[in-house]
């Protein structure tokens, strides 16, 4: 029988990978340097390592899931396909219009994204279909061929059909499709009807012209990717994590790229929702802290917030994802002053090279590092287990140089400003996620993870007003275990812009039946034939006049005379719920029909841990001062995360240390270490309501 | 540098020289920005209507009890200026016994503790702490229909800021706690859309109660006295910072000016300023200007202020905070009863269109201190409304819509194509969205090609679109600038292309459509062409790198 498990978590600095055995519940966890020449070539480097290590034979690997940057980065950088565009006459320039605002109200420096079609490689064709998907005027087939030539002549690599209200009705994207294939076969090629089925045409063809621009940069990798794997001798089909927290085949990933955004981050997330499940938590704020950049998400009664719509290098790009919210802040965050005297922290990082002062590699700047050094939270000597050396003196020197003759308070007190600060900034990303959607964050368990996540929980739960924090046993590896997690999942949606009114009905369950069939077709090239799975459906609906829309859930993709009424009473409901009033005499108007496909993987076995024999205080590593607001410097006892035995029970001030990351326990806190290894902290939240 | 091991002692320890901690300062600051934030996430989250909801047409605000700003969370920059006075306006109104927990103040007029024209509706609630007034939050939103004589309360032909719909001073909308019907329904009546009205009032008042509560929170963790002093310090410490970027610049006199369109079409009103850079200070004057006109193309002195505010924060510090500290520095004089500061009744209902021209003034005056960061003339938006009756439901509709012109070149770069210029921030209607709404379909909506400013750096494309109307009773009305002032280049650059409204472009009855009008018929099938002005270019055409003629003529964006 087949028992391994692989998860592959490629970021922008290391790739970490961690093995699963399901027979003995055995893990193992192996991390090597992104390649970024040749992104799969670390990938299948540490694929063949953890093997080695694991001493098992290959054809033993029974999944396999790789989460990926590589779509984020191409965008980013600016290495995307070059691009051509056919479009409805008269429409060429929706991509540069946009929505007709500056990016920035302030800084005439940030311009708008070139787009990655750009305007001459914009072809325009005559044929219109209105609004209610009738055709105003005929498809100019001629227009198409001559846009294929001249696009050949262009030298472009991949082509996006964007027409108006394709949504409504696809008949000439498809039609042009069908030109495009016949007159040049090997083109890469999307229409906006397959990528994004849903009205607002910027929206639709920023989605649609970035999705094609990645096709052959995603083909290109997932085909030396899928080569290495079967060369190594693994005989299943490798999957890809998608930003929806759902892992699919290459081939799926080849269509629709965009789909694979947040797929780093997701890792952590499904991560998380693994350990709720684990642990028995089931509201959760995720909050993921690393050297440069912070994700935080909130996760509902075990289900992550959705969002459709995400900014891409300034484009915005429609796919279903798990609601992340990023910061550019994390441990090597900047400490400055700025012209008025007053401190910040961030957004200027200084990155992995040459990273904080305490580093010791010529850092001259002080960071939220400097600052935890100083304050005794991070240790003075070394951290990764003793592997690097860190440079106390290099800390407090930049934190005197730079931060307190301007300032001009004493060391300390900058020092902690700068914790203070970095905790706001972080708390300002917990609640756009949380207060900011509506959702109280004290009832919430934080759980922190990354580098720096630990270090910083405690503080940010207590302003917060939030009392539990979890740590799970491999912070740093979260996003990497999470990708075990991973059920099979796609997404599914078009735009039915109609009155909630029983005369709809069929045109609904029209649109229903679409996309019915669509998600048949991708199981079966998911799944197979005989698949087990769930089928969720999702109708948008708002008032008639309105622009923003309420998601309803519906038992099955079928609606009739009385199932229609009951759900217009549900969005009555649902919307003085949310906003505090109705309006029962407007009519309601449905937007989206949402279909999301499920295959349930069964969870890797939780991990057996061995608990070292001795007593919580042989875990005792040393002792040092160590700085709390409300006690100043204090002498606290650091603890070997290692050495903790099962349901040790530790009063704050303390310190917990492992390799990949530092726990701050307060004083106003209280740790306990369960049986799996989670250290739960409560915290004792300050009694002021609303800080948050 | 210190001996190692022996901190250094700070002057005054731990507060700081100047007596106030510049961390807790910096901490509250990011307390009252979030809180603001809060405010507008919920009034986008609950609005109804379009306007607020998809194109952010709303701001938030929080006070000090005195009224000068300490947080904004602006969606548009009109929005910085459109608060300033408001709480002042309650204060001398009602005495300090009068104002009560749970009240809520409505204002819209512009001369009286409102927005900068009526659409714009500011709800303001104070804040208790140990029972007095420690603050006030305040929301502005744009209603889409405020009653008066156009349907979207804008256009550029109302003489009379009576044409222009209700006028509503500071008046209490919510008495502790319970929505004021007796006003709520006086307003309503004067809307053409009060079922759209009650939704947005609704998300206003959701907002306040938001902020309310956190700002009480605030006081109490860290005690009225400590908070007020270090709310006050952090205003100082945003005075300074802006300081800091005015003493960058030569100390002088500048002066600009330029010219809105008039009463009738082919007449000017000029806009003059003198700025004095000195004493850390950027004064304004704007003596010179013309006189008050009757269209609506007046400038509330509000809106003067947000497009200073926009235009010098733009080209000095993009980073300040938004709060009463940085205002300090700017200061704006002259003579009342000009088109820069009218006195009541002065109709000012487009002056979101002038104030484009009046931030091209500002910016053309700054330009010359600051060569470096030049900005050249740019092309405003156009307003239109278009209305009638849908024969698909038999309803009446409101179409309010504005439609980007092209920003100035730069001394160091291109000007940016379709966007929002100075304190115009907002964003448009997708056309898949505009014609499932409206009985509109449009045939083209593209960059206008040949429009921008040549120069060393070019303007910014305006664009053009073309309306098919699809009913039978649709009339519009226009509002502009630019038709007939183009905006100008700089340093040899030319100027941009002006706008126009065309009525069925290309047919024998084509005709061009004037620049500001009311209630003209566009019949079932005809077409409506506007082309909105470009930016203006910087520096001489010859000295244009050669790529970028190449890539211009290639991309035929000249031809």
């Amino acid at each position: 029988m087949k028992k391994i498990w692989i998860g592959i978590d490629t970021g922008g600095t290391f790739t970490d990978l961690v093995l699963c055995e399901l027979g003995s519940g055995q893990y193992i966890c192996h991390k090597l340097p992104t390649t970024t020449g040749d992104p799969a070539k670390a990938v299948l480097d540490g694929i063949a390592e953890i093997l080695d290590l694991a001493q098992l034979p290959r054809d033993q690997v029974a999944f396999l899931v790789l989460g990926t940057t590589l779509g984020t980065n191409a965008v980013l950088e600016g290495k995307c396909a070059r691009t051509g565009m056919i479009t409805t006459s008269g429409f060429g320039d929706i991509l540069e219009l946009a929505r007709q605002r500056r990016p920035h109200n302030f800084n005439l420096d940030i311009l708008k994204p070139v787009p990655p079609a750009l305007r001459d490689c914009r072809m325009e064709v005559a044929g219109r279909i209105a609004n209610d998907g009738t055709e105003v005027t005929p498809l100019a087939e001629a227009d198409v061929r001559q846009a294929v030539q001249a696009l050949r002549a262009k030298n472009v690599e991949a082509v996006a059909i964007c027409m108006m209200h394709s949504y409504a009705n696809p008949a000439h994207e498809r039609r042009t499709a069908e030109l495009v294939r016949e007159l040049w076969p090997d083109a890469y090629m999307c229409a906006s009807s397959e990528v994004l089925p849903e009205f607002r045409e910027f929206e639709r063809f920023a989605t649609t012209v970035v999705n094609a621009s990645l096709m052959p940069v995603m083909d290109r990798y997932l085909e030396s990717f899928e080569r290495g794997v079967a060369d190594l001798g693994i005989r299943i089909a490798p999957r890809v994590m998608q930003s929806n927290g759902g892992a699919v085949t290459p081939s799926a990933v080849r269509r629709v790229p965009v789909n694979t955004f947040f797929s780093g981050p997701a890792g952590g997330v499904v991560g998380c929702m693994g350990l709720g499940a684990e642990v028995g938590i089931a509201n959760q704020i995720t909050f993921d802290m690393g050297g440069t950049s912070t994700d935080v998400c909130l996760i509902r009664d075990g289900e992550p917030a959705k969002k459709s719509l995400r900014e891409m290098a300034g484009f915005p790009v429609r796919t279903r994802t798990i609601d992340i919210h990023t910061i550019g802040a994390g441990g090597g965050s900047i400490a400055w002053v700025d012209a008025g005297g007053l401190l910040k922290v961030g957004p200027m990082s200084a990155g992995a090279y040459p990273g904080p002062a305490a580093y010791g590699r010529g850092g001259t700047r002080p960071t939220v590092t400097d600052a935890n050094v100083v304050l005794g939270r991070l240790n003075p000597r070394a951290l990764l287990g003793g592997r690097m050396t860190m440079h106390a003196d290099r800390a407090k020197e930049v934190i005197e140089d730079e931060l307190m003759p301007r300032l001009r308070v004493d060391l300390v007190r900058a020092a902690a400003g700068v914790i203070e600060i970095i905790n706001v900034n972080m708390m300002g990303a917990v609640r756009v996620i949380s207060i900011e959607q509506g959702v109280d964050a004290r009832d919430f368990t934080l759980v922190a993870f990354g580098g720096a996540g630990p270090l910083h929980a405690a503080d940010i739960a207590r302003n917060m007003g939030i009392r539990k924090v979890l740590v799970p046993p491999r912070p740093g590896l979260l996003s990497a275990l999470g990708l075990l997690h991973a059920d099979v999942r796609g997404d599914f949606s078009l735009t039915r812009l109609v009155r909630a009114v029983p005369q709809r009905i069929g045109a609904l369950n029209a649109g229903f039946d679409e996309l019915r069939q669509r998600g048949a077709g991708w199981l079966l090239g998911e799944a197979g034939k005989n698949a087990r799975a769930k089928f969720t459906w999702l109708i948008d609906l708002r008032y008639f006049g309105q622009n923003a829309e309420l998601s309803l859930d519906l038992k099955d993709g079928r609606l009739a005379a009385r199932s229609l009424a009951s759900l217009v009473e549900r969005y009555h409901v649902r919307h003085l719920a949310n906003y505090g009033y109705d309006m029962r005499s407007q009519p309601v108007e449905i937007v989206n029909l949402r279909l999301m496909v499920t295959v349930e993987r069964p969870s890797p076995p939780p991990e057996r841990r061995r608990f070292a024999p001795g007593t919580t205080r042989s875990a005792i590593l040393e002792k040092r001062k160590v700085w709390f607001p409300e006690t100043g410097f204090v002498v606290t006892p650091v603890y070997d995360r290692d050495l903790l035995p099962c349901d040790a029970r530790i009063t704050g001030p303390a310190i917990v240390e492992q390799m990949d990351t530092t726990t701050v326990v307060p004083p106003h806190a209280r740790l306990h270490n369960d049986k799996l290894g989670y250290l739960h902290i409560a915290v004792k939240a300050l009694r002021v309501k609303g800080w948050a | 540098m210190a001996a190692k091991g022996t901190p250094r002692k700070a002057v005054g320890g731990t507060r700081g020289a100047r007596g106030v901690d510049p961390i807790q300062a910096e901490v509250m600051a990011r307390y009252l920005l979030a809180t603001s934030e809060e405010m507008a996430a919920t009034l986008m989250r609950t609005a109804f209507s379009p306007n607020i909801k998809e194109r952010g047409d709303c701001s938030t605000a929080i006070f000090d009890r005195h009224g000068e700003i300490t947080a904004l969370a602006h969606r548009i920059p009109m929005h910085l200026g459109s608060m300033v006075g408001a709480v002042a306006e309650i204060l001398k109104r009602y005495g300090p016994g009068e104002i009560r927990p749970g009240d809520m103040f409505m204002a819209n007029d512009p001369y009286n503790g409102g927005g900068t024209h009526l659409p714009d509706i500011n709800l303001i609630a104070p804040v208790f702490a140990d029972r007095k007034i420690v603050a006030f939050v305040a929301n502005i939103a744009h209603h889409a229909d405020v009653g008066g004589m156009v349907p979207g309360s804008e256009a550029a032909v109302c003489t009379s800021i009576f044409q222009e719909g209700i006028r509503i001073p500071p008046v209490r909308i919510m008495i502790e706690g319970e929505i004021n019907r007796d006003v709520l329904d006086l307003v309503l009546l004067n809307s053409r859309t009060p079922e759209e009205r009650i939704g947005d009032l609704q998300a206003q008042f959701a907002a306040n109660v938001v902020g309310t509560r956190s700002v009480k929170a605030l006081f109490k963790r860290y005690g009225v006295a400590n908070t007020e002093s270090t709310i006050a310090a952090y205003m100082n410490f945003t005075e300074r910072r802006f300081a800091a970027a005015i003493k960058r610049l030569p100390p002088g006199v500048y002066v600009a000016e330029d010219c809105i369109d008039g009463d009738t079409e082919g007449t000017f009103a000029k806009i003059r300023v003198k700025l004095t850079v000195g004493n850390d200070k950027l004064e304004f004057d704007f003596t010179g200007t013309d006189k008050q006109i009757k269209s609506s193309r007046n400038i509330p002195s509000r809106a003067v202020l947000a497009t200073i505010y926009t235009v010098a924060q733009s080209l000095l510090d993009p980073g300040v905070p938004a709060n009463a500290g940085y205002y300090r520095t700017i200061e704006a004089k002259g003579p009342s009863g000009t088109v820069v500061d009218p006195v009541a009744p002065a109709a000012i209902g487009c002056r979101s269109v002038s104030c484009a021209v009046l931030g091209d003034v500002v910016a053309a005056a700054l330009t010359q201190a600051l060569p470096e960061k030049a900005l050249a003339g740019s092309g405003p938006h156009h307003l239109f409304i278009f209305s009638g009756t849908d024969p698909r439901s038999g309803a009446y509709f409101v179409d309010y819509e504005t439609m980007a012109g092209g920003m100035g070149a730069r001394a160091n770069r291109d000007g940016m194509d379709a966007v929002r210029v100075h304190a115009s921030g907002a964003s448009n209607l997708p056309i898949e969205a505009l014609e499932h709404t409206y009985p509109l379909r449009i045939e083209r909506y593209a960059l206008w090609p040949d429009s921008a400013g040549g120069g060393k750096y070019r303007g910014g494309m305006g664009v053009v679109r073309d309306y098919r109307m699809l009913a039978n009773d649709i009339v519009v009305s226009l509002s502009s600038e630019r038709q007939h002032v183009a905006a100008a280049g700089i340093a040899g650059g030319n100027d941009g292309a002006r706008g126009q409204f065309i009525f069925n472009p290309g047919q024998p009855d084509e005709r061009r459509l004037p620049s500001a009008a009311a209630d003209i018929a566009l019949p079932r099938g005809s077409v409506l062409r506007i082309c909105t002005p470009a930016g203006g270019g910087y520096g001489s055409a010859a000295e244009r790198d050669a790529g970028a003629i190449e890539r211009d003529i290639r991309e035929k964006r000249t031809t």
